[in-house]
């Protein structure tokens, strides 16, 4: 019977390289920050961008640059449940909402999803798309 | 837990083992994870750990001769021992042509061709190919006739690049700038200056042997990107060039053997007489063509230079055992397909003193004798004094195969199919380099899992095969002929009484006339009682199945080497002609291994190999008992003769062949009738409805 392998943390390095003043160590993203770090990673991670990997990512980046409506939101909204779904295996989606912003062209995203693996609270993670280059 | 696999080339692999490294030994956990931060780290480590391993890899294999595989660096490393790679070579076609004189006002004494471009092609093979020449050509004008015979045009566009000698430029390299370039066409002049009025002529070499310090010399190698440097002397071998000198380098750039096959021509040449510049336009014929175009050949492959480079320098540019001449041959003569070379002293009697080649050409079948002139005197500086090489014609030795493939209906679309597809596979590899080359084998076992692996619905194949060869006869002299098949000879021996064990007719010949012999005469064998020789006769037949000897001992057979030889006979016409009177010999072949022995060159005859395709019934299940089964012969057919089938009556016969099948020594012979060769005796989809 295979070992099932229970994490008790997720622990990753930031990519800040910042030193920790107390322990002059290299500053650590722990359990729900490194989650979501890796959320935004792949959220932003343009298709083909990965060495030898090219469908990790989404496709978000191109879709902003459609005309900003609820169509394009819902797409956005399709491509971030796919991606997290498929590559981010820590966390239980419970909801991604986009509404777009038309006043300042942008479109406000929030990620809501249970940590599998930890004990924590459902978390949510909210952040704005907008379309530069 | 150390990382161990510094070789790997596979990035997943490397990305691998970093992970497994971290998962022993870090703090950190979220390796595992394609969206981490760690993830994209360990990635860029593993791309850059597989960048290097691939430059690694490739730097080690660049670095040999037998790994590289850049063609810059396999030039390269060939240059090192002495080889320098053969170039495009541009094809070759001879026209003639006239220019009439009589409309000027004043006749010219002679014309002058210019060299450049001569001729162009009208669309051919979707392209417009030009011919240039050289070489000015002049001739005298008589009966105001200006008659251009047998010119040599070259395709390829003639262009001239000039270089100037600069000495403050250390380093300076005079590499012309295109890539398609037959080198073999390059023509330098040296002029002192570039206004200067004279200038001198630089040969090519290839070596340093009669090279002084004043020897108007260059010698080429190839460079980055298939374009050529030309490199002057240095003062001591070689004269060194001086500042200010002006080279002008004149060249074809030619489109290869692309080029090969053209036979219509437009002439846009320039003509001028030695009394006006201006150029000579009206009264220009056609232009006529002695030879199409040939011998175009693009660049020296990798590959050929890899094998040829290491056999060079093992022959150390000198023609010494049959295996240096093997190799020179192709440098001299580059459109040479395969080359088979042998001491004279292994001929029957020995012919001391000189070497024989034997070239199979790209194109066509025979050299000219210009050509062969040409080869002889070019490996004279090669081979070793008092030895004459000699260049003979090729031997042909055919295989024809008579193919029965049995296959499942149930499988397949249609018979034709099942024919078609067969029939293409033995297209194919009779193309192959398997037999086109000197010292081939026909392997016959690998030649049937060929036909049974042409497509799943056959079930089994019966093929036999049978050799040929043909007989060039000199008609209406006496003369001796002796054809070797260099294959022992299956003799059939029925053991019974009728025959005293021997019957003849092992082999077969077409038709021909001999003087004093009315009608058309076969070759018929008998042997003797030891079965490993006989004598040949001269038959006529009286029907498609009865035969008369007409002459006894034309001549011998030796059937342990495969030899017939006639006495002298005065053959006055023959029954094929192929360009020139020929008697077709054949025999089955005492191992179905055929192999092409000495100078024989072997090919795969499709023109006389046959396929049918017979419905396996047992297979299909529709005649689980095999009570219908077809059966198809292992031997070959029983016909007397080859081709046409001439009587006595003078009756002709010349469809189909002849199927005969022996029972308790009565033969019955049914005629093939409107099925042609198939054996299913209308049965086949193929043959059903005739």
């Amino acid at each position: 019977m295979p070992v099932e392998r229970i994490s008790k943390s997720f622990k990753d390095v930031s990519m800040s390289f910042t030193i920790n003043p107390l322990t002059s160590d290299l500053i650590a993203l722990k359990n729900e920050s490194a989650i979501a770090r890796s959320l935004r990673n792949l959220i932003l991670t343009d298709r083909g961008e990965r060495f030898f990997n090219n469908n990790l990512g989404s496709r978000v980046n191109s879709i902003l640059f459609e005309s900003l409506d609820y169509i394009t939101a819902s797409s956005i909204k399709d491509e971030i449940e796919t991606t997290i779904e498929i590559y981010e295996p820590r966390v239980e989606l419970l909801g991604v909402d986009c509404n777009p912003n038309f006043d300042s062209n942008e479109l406000n995203v929030r990620i809501r999803y249970n940590i599998i693996g930890i004990v924590a609270q459902p978390q949510q993670l909210s952040f704005a798309l907008q379309p530069t280059r | 837990m150390p990382l161990v696999n510094f070789a790997n080339l596979d990035f997943d692999q490397i990305k691998t083992s970093i992970v497994d490294y971290l998962r022993a030994d870090s703090n950190f956990t979220d390796y595992d994870f394609a969206g981490s931060n760690l993830s994209q780290i360990i990635e860029v480590l593993a791309y850059n750990t597989y960048i290097t391993s691939y430059n690694a890899n490739m730097v080690s294999n660049e670095v040999f001769l037998d790994s590289a595989t850049l063609r810059e660096n396999v030039v390269s490393l060939a240059r090192n021992i002495g080889y320098t790679p053969r170039s495009r070579k541009a094809a070759r076609a001879n026209i003639n042509f006239q220019l009439d004189t009589k409309t000027y006002t004043s006749v010219p004494d002679q014309v002058t061709l210019n060299k450049g471009t001569v001729l162009t092609t009208s669309l051919f093979r979707k392209t417009n190919y030009v011919f240039s020449i050289l070489d000015d050509v002049t001739v005298p004008v008589l009966d105001n006739i200006a008659t251009f015979e047998h010119i040599d045009v070259y395709e390829g566009t003639y262009v001239t690049t000039k270089f100037t000698v600069n000495s403050l430029l250390p380093n300076q390299r005079f590499i012309i700038p295109n890539s398609r370039v037959d080198t073999s066409t390059i023509r330098v002049m040296v002029k002192p200056n570039q206004n200067s009025d004279i200038s001198r002529k630089y040969r090519q070499s290839d070596s340093l042997f009669n090279v002084t310090s004043e020897s108007p010399v260059y010698w080429i190698q190839e460079s980055a990107d298939e374009r050529y440097e030309l490199i002057f002397g240095d003062g001591v071998f070689g004269n060194k060039l001086e500042d200010s000198n002006y080279i002008e380098v004149s060249y074809l750039i030619t489109n290869g053997d692309d080029g090969n096959g053209i036979s219509e021509f437009n002439f846009v040449g320039r003509l001028t007489s030695s009394r006006e510049a201006t150029a000579l336009s009206s009264g220009i014929s056609f232009v006529s063509t002695n030879t199409a175009s040939f011998g175009g050949a693009s660049i020296e492959s990798v590959e050929s230079v890899k094998k040829y480079a290491a056999q060079i320098y093992a022959s150390q540019n000198r023609a010494v055992t049959a295996g240096d001449y093997e190799t020179l041959i192709p440098t001299i003569y580059p459109e040479t397909e395969s080359v088979s070379a042998f001491g004279g002293e292994e001929l029957s009697p020995p012919q001391f003193g000189k070497v024989y080649v034997s070239i199979k050409p790209i194109n066509g079948a025979y050299l000219s004798n210009n050509i062969k002139d040409n080869i002889k005197t070019n490996l004279k500086q090669y081979s070793v004094a008092g030895i004459i090489p000699e260049i003979i014609d090729l031997k042909y030795l055919y295989i024809e195969a008579d193919i029965n493939t049995y296959f499942n209906s149930n499988l397949a679309k249609s018979s034709n199919a099942i024919t078609s597809v067969v029939s293409s596979n033995v297209e194919r590899y009779a193309d192959s380099s398997e037999l086109n080359k000197f010292g081939a084998r026909f392997k016959y076992s690998k030649f049937l899992k060929m036909i049974d692996d042409s497509n799943q619905a056959i079930t089994s194949n019966i093929t036999s095969a049978v050799m040929r060869r043909d007989m060039r006869a000199a008609l209406n002299s006496f003369a001796e002929y002796e054809i070797c098949f260099g294959n022992r000879f299956y003799v059939k021996n029925h053991g019974h009484g009728t025959h005293g064990g021997k019957i003849g007719g092992n082999i077969k010949s077409s038709g021909f006339t001999v003087s004093g012999i009315p009608g058309v005469v076969y070759l018929k064998d008998s042997p003797n009682n030891s079965l490993t020789d006989g004598a040949v006769d001269l038959m006529r037949l009286e029907s498609p199945t009865e035969s008369t000897v007409v002459r006894k001992n034309v001549g011998t057979i030796d059937y342990l080497k495969g030899e017939v030889k006639l006495k002298p006979i005065n053959i006055t016409s023959t029954l094929l002609n192929k360009g020139f009177p020929l008697i077709e010999i054949s025999a089955v072949p005492y191992s179905n291994d055929v192999i092409g022995l000495q100078d024989l060159y072997l090919q795969l005859d499709i023109s006389s190999t046959t396929v049918e395709s017979i419905p396996d019934r047992i297979a299909s299940g529709n005649d689980i008992s095999g009570s219908n089964y077809i059966v198809s012969p292992s031997f070959s057919n029983g016909s007397l003769v080859r081709g046409e089938i001439v009587t006595r009556n003078g009756s002709s016969q010349t469809t189909g062949r002849v199927v005969s099948t022996t029972t308790t020594g009565t033969t019955t012979t049914t005629s093939s009738g409107s099925y042609g060769t198939c054996k299913c005796q209308g049965t086949c989809s193929k043959c059903q409805g005739t």
